[in-house]
């Protein structure tokens, strides 16, 4: 019995409670960055929400009674709510063909996906800024094929950080979706269609019902990574269409005001973990936010 | 019939019509950067007057984009060897311990996958201000490896739990010690897991910019550091010619990785 280092039902009563304070103390190196540098500047951030400049709920009074706060938060939700529409709106045509088409076609749009998902965030958000941008290729082209007279504003606006966005979570809406679509039995739809259900029925009736859970858990993915975005809201976005990620950094770094900080950080804590919560209840674990 | 290619009828076209343009709106924009990271325009301008490799040459003749991406790769290297060892130590306990609260400790030690990075990225900025660690190459360290980790324990813990653990065990029947039999028998088998939580952390750290903004000081910044404060001042082709660099890494690393995995498999 000696071999048995790690549990097993086998060992004694002593044995295995030495063995677990064996296995627990190997999660302690991990256990403690978590707590020492995530769990408690965290929560110590929160705190100073409710205690800077003077302890009460001073801060969040003026963050939900303010109303270019309350602008940002409503273009925060606005934007995410568009760049998840938009996304399932492409996601769900293009994951319905992954799931079917031939390997050799399906090969290269995974490379591409994979490729795109694993490039650097700002090189990404920095071609767009030049795609878009006055004298940029989109607007000579639009011009050159006089769709347009004048170079149209695509950055630093609704339009602009909407593109951006979508580009960073396509990959993230795509992939999931293929998996919930590759694991539908085709004879249903066989089914549908010898019970007389044309391709109209059967897409609406039939494989768009049998989709929509993981319709719903790749949307509430999106729209939650979408709430916290910095990068690219900021540098895509402007001044005018300011994101929640963008105002809780310059109420610290610009400010200096983390009474104020810790209150927005709090609320978007507070949304994206009830919405996380709320996926967690209805699809279970799922791989959430990978890259 | 809808989830037969061969028999969508005209909808095989529109999806395949779909996809493809989806697959190019993917694509381009990163050949585009690249072509013009070779392209003369101070401008920008596409299709460019001439080709040239002048961005190229100011990038490398420029010491402060150098030190950043020394700095860049420093610190993934760092972050990636601590990384896999606490999280090989971890998901050990994870995988084959049986105490209370397991779950609730995987859990947390996940957590910093789904919280949103500038959170924490305030947090720890507040953090560190007030012990000294704000500007330092630890202070980079650290917050990396916080959102690194998660990566790493979900890649090991996946390939242990594939492990019979029999094996191991009969290595310390035939005498072997356990940590030895652990060091020579569990870890080759489980080496592919290892190597997938090696590239995560890495390019999790080396692309890392929400952290790293907050982490930085006027001398101390990596590559994305590097990228965004010059994206704020004006467009440069130079930031192109950095980001074709940083796309280079990344590729060359997703086929090492690919290969890595290939060569396991025969």
């Amino acid at each position: 019995m000696a071999l048995l280092t790690d549990t097993s039902s086998s060992a004694g009563a002593v044995k295995s409670r030495v063995v677990r304070q064996y296995n627990f103390a190997q999660t302690l190196p991990a256990l403690l960055l978590i707590l020492v540098f995530f769990v408690l500047p965290v929560l110590a951030l929160l705190l100073r929400s409710v205690m800077e400049p003077e302890p009460g709920f001073g801060n969040y009074a003026e963050l939900l009674g303010t109303t270019t706060y309350l602008k940002i938060f409503l273009n925060t939700f606005i934007v995410s709510a568009l760049v998840t529409v938009v996304s399932l709106l492409i996601g769900f045509p293009v994951a319905w063909a992954l799931a079917i088409m031939p390997s050799r076609l399906s090969t290269v749009v995974f490379a591409i996906l994979i490729l795109s998902m694993w490039t650097n965030l700002l090189t990404r958000t920095y071609a767009w800024m030049v795609l878009l941008q006055r004298t940029g290729v989109i607007n000579k082209t639009l011009m050159g094929l006089g769709l347009i007279n004048e170079p149209l504003p695509l950055v630093n606006n609704l339009i602009g950080v909407t593109i951006g966005m979508t580009y960073i979570m396509l990959p993230f809406i795509i992939l999931p979706l293929y998996g919930v679509i590759r694991r539908i039995d085709p004879a249903i739809l066989q089914a549908a269609a010898l019970c007389g259900a044309t391709r109209f029925q059967a897409l609406t009736r039939i494989l768009i019902p049998l989709a929509a859970p993981g319709m719903v858990s790749g949307a509430l993915m999106v729209f939650v990574m979408s709430l916290g975005y910095f990068v690219t809201p900021a540098l895509l976005g402007g001044t005018a269409n300011m994101m929640l990620a963008e105002l809780i950094a310059q109420f610290v770094q610009s400010l200096v005001n983390w009474g104020m900080g810790g209150a927005a950080a709090l609320v978007l804590l507070v949304v994206t973990l009830t919405l996380y919560a709320i996926q967690l209840r209805l699809f279970g674990p799922a791989r959430i936010g990978e890259r | 019939m809808l989830l037969n290619f061969d028999r969508l009828g005209a909808w095989k076209w529109i999806l395949l019509a779909i996809t493809g343009l989806t697959a190019a709106f993917l694509i381009l924009p990163i050949l585009f950067i690249a072509a013009l990271s070779f392209g003369s325009s101070q401008w920008l301008i596409f299709p460019p007057p001439s080709w040239t490799l002048r961005w190229y040459a100011d990038f490398f003749a420029d010491p402060r984009w150098l030190e950043a991406a020394w700095t860049s790769f420093r610190i993934a290297a760092i972050v990636t060897v601590l990384s896999v060892l606490i999280g090989l130590v971890a998901s050990f306990g994870l995988v084959r311990g049986r105490f209370i609260g397991k779950e609730a400790l995987r859990a947390l030690f996940l957590t910093p996958m789904i919280l949103p990075v500038v959170v924490l990225a305030v947090a720890l900025y507040a953090f560190f201000l007030r012990i000294g660690l704000n500007g330092t190459t630890t202070g980079f360290v650290i917050a990396h490896l916080v959102v690194a980790l998660p990566f790493s324990i979900l890649s090991i813990t996946n390939v242990l739990e594939g492990f019979d653990k029999s094996i191991e065990d009969a290595a310390v029947l035939c005498g072997a010690h356990p940590l030895e039999a652990k060091i020579r028998v569990t870890l080759p088998a489980i080496s592919h897991g290892l190597f997938s939580a090696a590239v995560f952390s890495f390019l999790t750290s080396w692309d890392e910019v929400v952290l790293a903004i907050f982490m930085a000081s006027p001398t101390l910044q990596t590559l994305p550091v590097k990228i965004w404060a010059t994206l704020r001042q004006d467009l440069t082709p130079v930031v192109a010619a950095a980001s074709t660099l940083l796309i280079i890494v990344t590729i060359a690393l997703m086929l090492l990785a690919a290969l890595v995995r290939k060569g396991l498999k025969s």
